[in-house]
């Protein structure tokens, strides 16, 4: 019954969107709010908590990352409801957009609920195909381009994951079954595992598959071209959604990997993460307009949390994964406006607001771009600082402490680059540039500010408690 | 039987990646797609895997019956190019798909004798998903890489037929399920270039 709450809002968005009815659209953001009512009961509900047999389980670490999923996707049906004024869409287009961002929704609560490997690909692989269809929402030649890229990749990627699942199933059948697909009896098992070695090919084919849907090394761009194609609420969903349900699955596969051999989890995904940290950090300080910017920097934090959560520093993972959750559908959707001037104009960005709503909307904004390069009291700045501090407790004992500081010093390096470039972009936005009036709506102002309240949600003691129990 | 059925499936995939023209293509789609439910039928019924048995007819109902049917019905209806040449030349491709044939045996080696079943049927469905990835790259018309992720999914097939003995049926309805999805997003792709031009 929980899990048919848990569903519910995305199915009605589903079933609207055939209706094509105005007043549908208009009551859907309401409708979205009410999938926090089941998600607030299951925070109270004793964990483990089987929503659906030993296939959708919810603890406090997928109910967590759906409470963040279900924010933003509140966020994103009232950025939705003026999209039609920020760029040109017809009324089918939009229900269509509707439609499959409803079954999107469906899929990536099934992944983020997901015990079962299986189960868990199903949701992602119908994400992913749910994404192709709102990218080519946008009817112009490049978006076209992109949703084609972005089925092929999408199809590799997802397939390299499917791949890895197959791997793992058959290094653990023969000790548990059927069972062996279940996340918390290999979790359990781990140590037992008949076959580490094929497990281990598994679980880097896996993480390889993930690593590419988030826009790690080699395929830094990818991500960064098709937002850049789409229409902007899109990115919000990437960035707020889609790649919170794939970093759920690292999260789960990590956890079994750790167990089976710590040393190998680590090096590898602390390699991948420094590498593409020093290609995203040079293609941020090139990044010319909102959209590649945004994307870029999206790809760098989420290498950052990958780093943190296998460096055990698993409360500055997930303060940081938060965070990021909650500020990048902000920035996304606010470039809706912040390109009203065109779309690779940084100077005066923040410029031309009046009103109430309008001066809301560039305090919002500055916020968020000065949250996104930590800046205290951004709940990024405490993630940062306790996830440096997890590496080097890790380096201790280890004894590779030297190494450590190296690798620390080279990513202090790195992101002051990707510090400087959004400090000086945020003095072009605001100083810069002509000021010509922009018009912000109620909509946008409300989806901002739930946001913001996310933030400062995540920096309460409670929220900070509550996360240091999940490591 | 499994040897020969094996042997038959890999067959069509090399044989559809030197195909020039977009039928031809789709029926070896649709044979690979045969030999594959076949081999699911052979193993499950070695077994007495039911779900097994199921999931190999689904396979030769869907994969290789109603999706190349409805990609045909597509490609005309859209007027899609029925002429499909390869950017790869022949004979760099006659090179190639034993290299990677080689490679992927080699690569499979290390993990073979940690699978239940034959081994080199690891390999062959290594080489057979690397071998989709050629069909995708090689061609730029947007069908051949309709086929290529098919063919994609039935090496991901048989890898989980052969290396696990089978997948759990929820994943394997799973499966079925996203692909029928993925032709209803081809399908919309398709009809809004159509519905631009």
């Amino acid at each position: 019954m929980m899990l048919f709450w848990l569903l519910l809002p995305p199915l009605l968005m589903f079933v609207a969107s055939f209706s094509q009815n105005i007043w549908a659209r208009r009551l859907l953001p309401i409708s979205s709010f009410a999938v926090l009512i089941p998600v607030a009961i299951l925070f109270r509900l004793p964990k483990p908590y089987a929503l659906w047999r030993d296939y959708l389980v919810a603890d406090d670490l997928n109910t967590y990352i759906l409470l963040l999923a279900s924010v933003v996707g509140i966020g994103v049906t009232l950025a939705l409801l003026t999209l039609d004024r920020h760029v040109r869409i017809g009324q089918k287009a939009i229900y269509r957009f509707y439609r499959f961002f409803g079954l999107f929704w469906v899929g990536l609560s099934v992944s983020i609920l997901a015990n079962h490997m299986g189960i868990f690909w199903i949701g992602l692989e119908m994400a992913t195909l749910s994404t192709v269809y709102m990218i080519k929402t946008n009817h112009t030649p490049a978006a076209h381009k992109e949703a084609w890229n972005y089925m092929i990749v999408g199809a590799i990627a997802i397939s390299l994951v499917l791949f890895g699942i197959i791997l793992i199933y058959a290094s653990a059948k023969p000790l548990l079954g059927e069972k062996a697909m279940l996340f918390d009896a290999l979790l359990h098992s781990a140590h037992r595992i008949p076959s580490p070695f094929l497990f281990e090919m598994g679980f880097a084919l896996a993480a390889l598959g993930m690593f590419v849907k988030m826009g790690f090394f080699p395929m830094n761009l990818w991500l960064a071209h098709i937002e850049r194609a789409a229409f902007y609420p899109v990115a919000a969903l990437f960035s707020g959604i889609l790649e919170s349900g794939v970093m759920a699955g690292f999260f789960r596969f990590s956890q079994i990997a750790g167990t089976v051999n710590y040393d190998h989890l680590f090096l590898f995904v602390f390699v991948y993460t420094l590498l593409t940290l020093f290609i995203v950090a040079f293609l941020i300080f090139r990044a010319k307009d909102f959209m590649r910017l945004f994307s870029l920097s999206g790809v760098e934090h989420m290498a950052l949390i990958a780093l943190f959560w296998v460096s055990g520093g698993t409360f500055a993972a997930l303060l940081h994964f938060g965070a990021h959750a909650f500020l990048k559908p902000a920035l996304f959707l606010s470039t809706g406006v912040l390109e009203s001037g065109g779309r690779y104009r940084f100077a005066g960005a923040l410029r031309g607001y009046h009103g109430v709503r309008g001066k809301l909307f560039w305090f919002l904004v500055g916020l968020f771009m000065l949250a996104i390069v930590s800046l205290p009291p951004s709940p990024m700045f405490f993630s940062e600082l306790y996830g440096f501090g997890a590496m080097i407790d890790n380096a201790k004992a280890s004894h590779h402490l030297l190494a450590m500081l190296g690798a620390i010093t080279l990513l202090l390096v790195l992101l002051s680059v990707i510090f400087y470039r959004f400090v000086a972009i945020y003095q072009s936005m605001k100083y810069e540039g002509e000021e010509t009036t922009k018009i912000v709506y109620a909509s946008e102002v409300a989806a901002l500010a739930i946001f913001a309240l996310g933030l400062v949600a995540l920096l309460l003691p409670g929220t900070m408690a509550f996360l240091k129990s999940i490591g | 039987m499994v040897d020969f059925l094996i042997g038959l499936f890999l067959a069509t995939l090399i044989t559809a990646l030197f195909t020039t023209r977009l039928y031809r293509l789709l029926f070896w789609y649709a044979l690979n797609s045969l030999t594959l439910g076949l081999l699911a039928l052979t193993i499950g019924s070695r077994l007495h895997d039911r779900a097994m048995l199921l999931s190999g007819a689904l396979t030769i109902l869907l994969k290789a019956g109603v999706i190349p049917y409805i990609l045909k019905v597509l490609s005309r209806k859209f007027e899609l190019v029925r002429q499909i040449p390869p950017s790869i030349k022949t004979q760099y491709a006659i090179m190639l798909v034993p290299a990677i044939l080689v490679f992927t045996f080699y690569l499979a080696e290390p993990i073979s004798h940690m699978v239940q079943g034959n081994a080199n049927y690891v390999a062959v469905s290594i080489s057979s998903l690397f071998l989709s990835l050629l069909l995708m790259i090689e061609h730029r018309n947007v069908a051949p890489k309709i086929v290529g992720f098919l063919s994609m999914e039935n090496a991901l097939f048989l890898l989980g037929t052969t290396a696990t003995e089978g997948m759990p049926m929820l994943v394997e309805l799973g499966i079925f399920f996203d692909l029928l999805m993925a032709i209803v997003v081809i399908n919309l792709l398709l009809y809004r270039e159509e519905a631009q031009s």
